[in-house]
């Protein structure tokens, strides 16, 4: 567990909280193991919120789902009321797992609350009691077992000719983290941004393995601990100080909540910094830009692309963006456990593409492939895909 | 057997978290009520039929629905949301002949309980039911239903260059429906008044389930009671409102924002007196104590806002020339008394402050993250004149207690938005806050006030309604029997 950096702060502050407080904890019987477990949040960040609604106003599940349960309001109460002793059953599961941890609500918070901490927090005390879905189980079960998020047996860097494997330094200060999504599902991307990356020196992992991030999200801290340990040992191998990621859950997850004397940088941000050395042509068209929540609203990660973006076309932006921008649906485990509420949020987010464009861009696969899977008129496209274009 | 089937039979209650139920029967052997779980059953069947899967009896659901902004606490036995009138027709009928509570539900941002089910029963959410219907400019009206939320209408009458002015702080989430209900208003109803003001006519399904029209889209009427008023702020407790024809108002030509700050509330208090004496008419006069300012600057540090001292925002608007002059007039009038004005420069740091002021109430956590804000003797209200002494008392009763509080409100027309701040975790601290809310709402009646201005009286005032009413509240609760026999439209509210 000493690769999950925040958890323990978090538990020590608490711990120091309640004893101040003398307010003893909940606790209820693990519906697994017949034992006691403590439901144990940092209850101050849970109290924090005062019932306002405004995280009812933007939540993207509440607005295609229709149900309180389905917003951050109803998932804080849910998890109040957990906290004061209601024992955790499947009932609370519809709200807690499907929030896609998108942050809008804690952007827009008056209270300070952060949502998104405190849903993952308790989905993690729910795995704890034993109380997980289907959904989760089986993105565990994949994850342990094959090292990545889909349960596929190929090798990871199945992309790369036996040459190319085979020529790969062994040490770099700079490492590419490919991800599940690229390494499987869009090889071309992984592909396409190794050839750039390869240009400054750049490696890969001999063995890397999920990230961890779905692991996280859903509530099986136990068993991230494990695998970003491994990561993080192959990391040290390389002897690479900074990992380059083009996927935003990998991003956010080896930023923060892999030690903090990591280097994380996005591909955007690595792009944005060698504009110059990339001699990138000038394109003749018109392209918007979804901000991955995992990048934007959760790291900040706003104007990187958008330079990068500006520096081969012309930039049109969607309706929302930004702090504002709506989640792709992609994320927190709700495509995979409640795949018709991930595309009805996709759905709504393709709502937001202005007049005019020629392509969607996004810096992130799992983005990719939800906008996709919800159709539409326009194409969307990976950052590195527009910068591939631009180096031809 | 017996014993285990009653043991049963009470399992399942707790786990229906009944806390009052549609029917009950006798069980003499423990001489308790407990719920007849076969009309429980038949109840679900029949609501149901009518709203189909717009239906939960979950327990995670129900209790998502047993609490709104406030402290009142209260858990319904089935939430529906229903999307047409036939539909809420239906469901209050089926309430009506079983005798089942109903209470109607917006999007939950209200302070004082007013949409928490205390008696159990069916809480109706009414937030599906949110289509603009008409949008009638030579009439200058519209026809809504009730789950529309404030500022998407307001989005939708901008191109036509109108706009709904009642502008309560949560207009982002509140519904139009419980705007209705609880006669909202916020900052700009100093020129432009209540919800009141801007209903012509109102759809209203009866405690029967009958469905009648209140008005017309006549501009005046002069035939019989004045139903649309007696609906207006009756907190759900006399019919539900499925249909609202409201009147609407052309935005103004220009806005301007004078900021002004002054050595204390009460000279704050005065300087807003005396700009009133003078003939202005602000379409914003908000109050932000010193405290609630430290607030604002930790929630946005870049808002163009005073250093120091007690703020007063004094918005006109009109033309560029009578807003100019208007604001010319405060600074003027002001000028004696404040240690500063500034006229904001642009729009954007106007819609800025304003956004901001909206948020106030709950950013407290931002200064101190061990701090709550707890929304109890939040709203109270009193007649211009006395403000200066409700602040003063005001902030005796914050020291008298020891908590800290914020002080800010819609001080045009004598509403105090006072925000007393604690440790949820300390319980001695809770006890000092509920005593404080208790004497601020005395003082406000003995101000000449009243314990609500916008907010309602729901469950968490109504222990107040005889003080401040006397033998007028006999007269609510006769119009509460005629109109609602069995009593079980959103039942404990209002002190009736």
């Amino acid at each position: 567990m000493r690769a999950v950096k925040n958890e323990g702060k978090k538990e020590t502050k608490r711990a120091e909280e309640m004893k101040e407080s003398g307010i003893s904890e909940a606790r209820e019987k693990s519906e697994t193991n017949g034992k006691e477990q403590p439901f144990e949040i940092d209850r101050r960040s849970v109290y924090k919120c005062v019932q306002c609604g405004t995280c009812r106003s933007v939540c993207p599940v509440f607005d295609v789902v229709g149900w309180e349960s389905a917003n951050t309001r109803g998932r804080m109460l849910i998890i109040k009321s957990l906290l004061e002793g209601r024992p955790p059953s499947e009932d609370v599961l519809s709200s807690l797992a499907s929030c896609t941890t998108c942050g809008i609500c804690a952007a827009k918070c008056p209270a300070g609350a952060n949502p998104p901490d405190v849903v993952e927090a308790a989905r993690a005390q729910l795995v704890k009691c034993g109380v997980t879905t289907e959904a989760q189980e089986k993105l565990k079960a994949a994850i342990t077992t094959s090292g990545n998020s889909f349960g596929e047996t190929r090798s990871r860097q199945h992309w790369l000719s036996d040459t190319e494997r085979s020529n790969l330094p062994e040490k770099s200060d700079y490492v590419y983290f490919v991800g599940c999504f690229d390494s499987y599902r869009y090889p071309e991307f992984a592909k396409k941004t190794f050839e750039v990356l390869q240009r400054f020196g750049v490696t890969l992992l001999p063995d890397e393995q999920c990230c961890a991030s779905p692991l996280l999200r859903t509530g099986f801290r136990e068993a991230a601990g494990k695998i970003m340990e491994h990561n993080l040992e192959q990391i040290r191998k390389v002897g690479a100080h900074t990992v380059i990621t083009g996927c935003a859950g990998c991003y956010t997850t080896l930023k923060n909540n892999y030690p903090e004397e990591l280097r994380v940088i996005s591909l955007p941000e690595f792009l944005a910094e060698h504009l110059e050395e990339l001699n990138l042509k000038h394109l003749d068209i018109t392209v918007t830009y979804h901000d991955p929540c995992h990048l934007g609203r959760h790291n900040k990660v706003y104007d990187a692309p958008r330079k990068v973006i500006q520096a081969i076309c012309t930039l049109k932006e969607m309706k929302n963006i930004k702090e504002n921008s709506r989640c792709c649906g992609g994320g927190g485990g709700v495509r995979i456990g409640y795949p018709d509420i991930s595309l009805a949020l996709a759905k709504k987010r393709i709502e937001d593409v202005p007049e005019g464009v020629d392509y969607l861009v996004t810096s992130c696969p799992l983005c990719v492939r939800n906008l996709r899977d919800a159709g539409g008129d326009i194409e969307i496209i990976d950052i590195v895909e527009l910068v591939a274009m631009a180096l031809e | 057997m017996v014993y285990s089937y009653i043991l049963l039979i009470l399992i399942i209650c707790c786990n229906l978290s009944l806390i009052s139920v549609p029917t009950v029967a006798e069980l003499s052997i423990f001489h308790i009520r407990i719920p007849d779980l076969r009309s429980i059953m038949d109840i679900t069947a029949e609501l149901r039929k009518i709203v189909g899967e717009r239906l939960s009896v979950s327990p995670s659901e129900l209790y998502c629905y047993s609490s709104d902004a406030s402290q009142v606490k209260g858990m319904p036995d089935y939430v529906v949301r229903p999307t047409s009138t036939d539909e809420v027709s239906r469901i209050v009928r089926l309430a009506y002949e079983n005798e089942i509570p109903v209470t109607a539900r917006g999007a939950g941002t209200g302070l004082a309980g007013g949409a928490v089910p205390v008696g159990g029963g069916i809480v109706l959410d009414m937030s599906g039911m949110n289509r603009i219907l008409e949008i009638d400019i030579d009439n200058i009206q519209i026809v809504v239903e009730p789950g529309v939320i404030q500022d998407v209408l307001n989005d939708a009458l901008k191109p036509y260059g109108f706009f709904f002015p009642p502008n309560p702080g949560s207009s982002a989430m509140c519904t139009i429906g419980g705007m209705i209900a609880y006669n909202a208003s916020g900052m700009r109803c100093v020129k432009y008044g209540t919800t009141r003001h801007y209903v012509r006519d109102l759809e209203v399904v009866l405690a029967d389930g009958a469905v009648i029209h209140t008005g017309s889209k006549m501009l005046k009427s002069a035939a019989g009671y004045d139903l649309t008023q007696l609906i207006i702020g009756s907190e759900g407790t006399l019919g539900i409102v499925t249909k609202a024809s409201l009147k609407i108002a052309p935005l103004p030509k220009t806005r301007k924002l004078v900021i002004t700050s002054f050595r204390n509330a009460e000279i704050a208090g005065q300087a807003v007196v005396k700009t009133f004496s003078n003939g202005v008419i602000p379409s914003a006069c908000e109050i932000l104590d010193r405290v609630s300012l430290q607030v604002l600057k930790r929630y946005d540090p870049k808002l163009v806002l005073p250093s120091e001292g007690d703020v007063i925002l004094f918005e006109v608007d009109g033309t560029e020339n009578s807003a100019r002059e208007a604001a010319e007039q405060i600074i003027e009038v002001c000028s004696p008394l404040a240690i500063s004005i500034k006229l904001a420069e642009s729009e954007k740091e106007m819609a800025d402050i304003w956004a901001a002021r909206k948020l106030v109430g709950a950013a407290v956590s931002r200064l101190d993250p061990t701090k709550t804000r707890i929304y109890v003797g939040e709203d109270v209200g009193v007649p211009i004149k006395k403000i200066p002494e409700l602040l003063r008392r005001a902030q005796e009763i914050s020291e008298k207690f020891n908590l800290p509080a914020m002080k800010y409100g819609h001080i045009g027309d004598g509403n105090l938005h006072l925000a007393l701040f604690i440790d949820v975790l300390n319980k001695d601290e809770w006890d000092r806050l509920n005593r404080a809310a208790d004497l601020i709402h005395r003082t406000a009646i003995e101000l000449g006030g009243t314990v609500s201005s916008e907010h309602g009286v729901g469950a968490a005032r109504g222990q107040y309604m005889e003080a401040q009413w006397g033998p007028a509240l006999e007269v609510m609760r006769a119009i509460k029997k005629a109109l609602d026999p069995k009593g079980i439209l959103n039942p404990g509210k209002l002190g009736l």
